[in-house]
């Protein structure tokens, strides 16, 4: 049992997808016990963003391993359903890129490295309106509300979906957190955001601290 | 009557081979016919099929024969006019000339605390004045430079920076075309002033062009005005880690623009834009603007759209990483400046950015004019004649105790040899020392309050004022009929 988890987590660490998900796969046939598969894995990309965080890691392998870890995070989750076990989420994320913007990289980034930290994300994907994202964070009672903007024409977007979100009267029961490459801190406070953070592995440390955990 | 420009007199900088050109271009029309563009536009694609591609309507892409592609790079002109409001002011693009335009940036900036804040309406036609005045820029960019100003709703950022910069300049303009049908008003305000303005649209790599950029081309094309097809890749994130994939990724999108705007209207202006192609840093996950690998892609994609005869634009140079006004932009802006030029760039954006497109200062748009002055001085090369080779003078002159200070010659030709900026210091040490140890920066300070005290922009006559204002109005009810605003 321990070589197969060692093995997934060796997986993760070299960046390889397919072993990943062979090893996950291996984990669910040898009946090992789901739950302690994903905290192997939750730990292995922690340790990740941290060396990334100590300037040890750069981005390639930083998304080199989540693209690892998400591709069979599935697979763990399917086992943990069947037995009935359940995982305690950190907390409820709805992200997005906003309306106008179909950039997807860095978004898609922030919302592995939360998944991998434990939060349920729902991504709502590239180009979302105002209106998408205040339906989604009360369809699904978000704790966070993650936004993404590339270009600096589509950034004060970001304004008009906190706007959008105090015009529904639910600006306080969602924390909003921004980012993207013409997102700075000056900007997120000048739009009355509750966090940004310029990488991806920051975003999740900021989400976590965010809702208290 | 045309604004004059800049010429380059002597080959421009070649860093591929031929076999080298003839494998990115190959290979570029290999990705366009195999895997395609995805273009999220019905009736672009429509046209596309009845123009002989595949067209996949489900995965919105588009897969284009090489006999098109070529065909439609045939068609689009080598050189054409772009109309200014003044017609003394229009300029005349493609050849070995090319001209320069800022670069925008979202906000101002504190030039003490480097804190950007958005800039107030005022600094806003200020700064479109001071681009009106500086003699190096002879177009002006998109987003007038600022497109967050204070009191003024984010849709109608566009429409209010088009009628500032047709306010505040009779230079020639470029407008963006990808921003909730801003268009519709930008093409309304040119036409209301009798004059045009080039529509950027930018693609989203890698290979994809959003519906607003598309739809925006065909209200462009249809209104007769060029377009700046402008992609960019962040090499290693949206395009390859390899500089020579990463031309691939940008030039299959840009071309798939060319191939639609000749589909559209064959014949329409196009200006290929490199503009936005920069390595990615793999620390901060920003670009890295002002990088020297940018500076090779403008290069290698300056030699390659030249072989086309299509008019190339760099935004590169318009942009460094640093955050404030400091040695570090200084040489990244000039190097990029430089290597556009030597490479045959028609337009080059450089003016006014400060730290990517996140802020934009006047004060840097003065220091840059004196970086423009330099380049444009290098690109003319050296004239070798008889007269400037002055050999007769020469041996006149002999050794010392000759000299050349008081000699008819060099008072007929040292202005026209050396160029004087504007702004650098050059003064000896001691009088550094008399004048206040003054900086480049604390002389810009000066000549933009210069200007702004002096410089008047041709005004707008009365019934083209009420006309912009009509489509101002007009552009705000639509917005609020749509509860955008």
């Amino acid at each position: 049992m321990d070589k197969i988890l060692e093995n997934l987590r060796k997986a993760i660490r070299e960046y390889d997808k397919e072993g990943t998900e062979d090893w996950a796969r291996k984990a669910v046939q040898e009946k090992i016990d789901p739950i302690k598969a994903l905290d192997v894995m939750t730990v292995t990309i922690r340790e990740i963003g941290d060396a990334f965080g100590a300037g040890e890691l750069w981005l390639p392998e930083l998304v080199g391993a989540a693209t690892a870890m998400t591709a069979a995070t599935p697979i763990i989750e399917e086992e943990i359903k069947r037995v009935g076990a359940t995982r305690e989420s950190q907390g409820t994320v709805v992200i997005g890129t906003v309306y106008g913007d179909i950039h997807t990289i860095g978004k898609t980034m922030v919302s592995t490295m939360l998944t991998a930290d434990g939060f349920a994300v729902h991504d709502l994907g590239i180009n979302v309106t105002a209106e998408s994202f205040v339906a989604a964070t009360n369809e699904h009672k978000a704790d966070i509300l993650a936004l993404s903007a590339l270009m600096s024409t589509t950034a004060p977007e970001q304004r008009n979906v906190i706007e959008a979100l105090k015009k529904q009267g639910i600006r306080d029961k969602v924390k909003v957190i921004v980012g993207g490459g013409a997102i700075t801190q000056e900007f997120a406070d000048s739009i009355g955001a509750d966090g940004y953070d310029p990488t991806a592995p920051g975003a999740a440390k900021l989400a976590r601290t965010l809702v208290g955990k | 009557m045309t604004s004059k420009g800049f010429t380059r007199n002597f080959r421009p900088l070649e860093i591929l081979t031929e076999d080298e050109v003839e494998a990115i271009h190959r290979d570029t029309l290999n990705v366009l016919e195999k895997t395609g563009i995805r273009v999220e536009h019905k009736g672009a694609l429509k046209l596309f099929k009845q123009n002989g591609c595949k067209v996949d309507y489900n995965e919105m892409r588009v897969r284009i024969p090489s006999g098109l592609v070529e065909e439609c790079l045939r068609k689009a002109p080598s050189s054409y006019y772009f109309k200014a409001r003044d017609p003394e002011r229009d300029v005349q693009i493609g050849g070995n000339t090319f001209y320069f335009e800022p670069f925008p940036g979202m906000r101002t900036v504190d030039l003490y605390t480097w804190k950007p804040r958005p800039a107030t309406e005022k600094e806003r036609d200020d700064a479109c004045v001071i681009l009106d005045a500086l003699d190096s820029v002879q177009c002006i960019s998109p987003y007038t430079p600022y497109f967050e100003v204070e009191g003024v709703s984010p849709v109608m950022a566009i429409p209010e920076g088009v009628a500032a910069m047709l306010r505040n300049s009779t230079k020639p303009q470029i407008s963006t075309g990808h921003s909730r049908d801003s268009e519709i008003f930008t093409i309304e305000m040119a036409k209301a002033v009798g004059t045009e303005i080039g529509m950027n649209f930018n693609m989203a790599p890698p290979l994809t062009a959003h519906a607003d950029i598309v739809e925006a081309m065909f209200r462009a094309i249809q209104a007769g005005f060029p377009v700046w097809l402008t992609g960019g890749v962040a090499m290693g994130a949206t395009g390859p880690a390899t500089l020579a994939g990463a031309t691939i990724v940008n030039n299959a999108q840009n071309m798939s623009g060319v191939v639609l705007s000749q589909l559209i209207k064959p014949g329409t202006r196009v200006m290929s834009s490199h503009s936005l192609s920069f390595a990615q840093d793999m620390r901060s996950g920003a670009l890295a603007f002002g990088g020297v690998e940018g500076m090779l892609h403008v290069a290698a994609f300056n030699q390659i759209w030249r072989k086309y005869e299509i008019p190339r634009n760099a935004g590169i140079p318009g942009i460094s990483s640093s955050k404030t006004m400091d040695f570090q932009s200084g040489y990244e802006k000039a190097m990029g400046a430089l290597v556009a030029a030597l490479s045959g760039s028609s337009i080059i954006m450089l003016h006014g950015g400060v730290y990517g497109e996140l802020s934009w200062h006047p004060i840097q748009a003065i220091l840059d004019d004196d970086i423009a002055g330099m380049v444009c001085r290098f690109i003319e090369g050296v004239e070798v004649n008889d007269e400037t080779l002055a050999v007769d003078l020469i041996n006149s002159v002999g050794p010392i105790p000759g000299m050349y200070l008081d000699k008819k010659h060099t008072r007929d030709w040292w202005k026209k040899e050396q160029f004087l900026p504007k702004v650098a210091d050059r003064l000896s040490y001691p009088d550094w020392i008399k004048k206040g140890k003054k900086s480049a920066q604390d002389y810009a300070k000066v000549r933009m309050a210069d200007i702004l005290a002096t410089h008047k922009p041709k005004p707008l006559n009365a019934s083209q004022e009420e006309e912009i204002e009509r489509i101002l109005g007009e552009a705000r009810q639509y917005y609020q009929k749509k509860g955008m605003m």
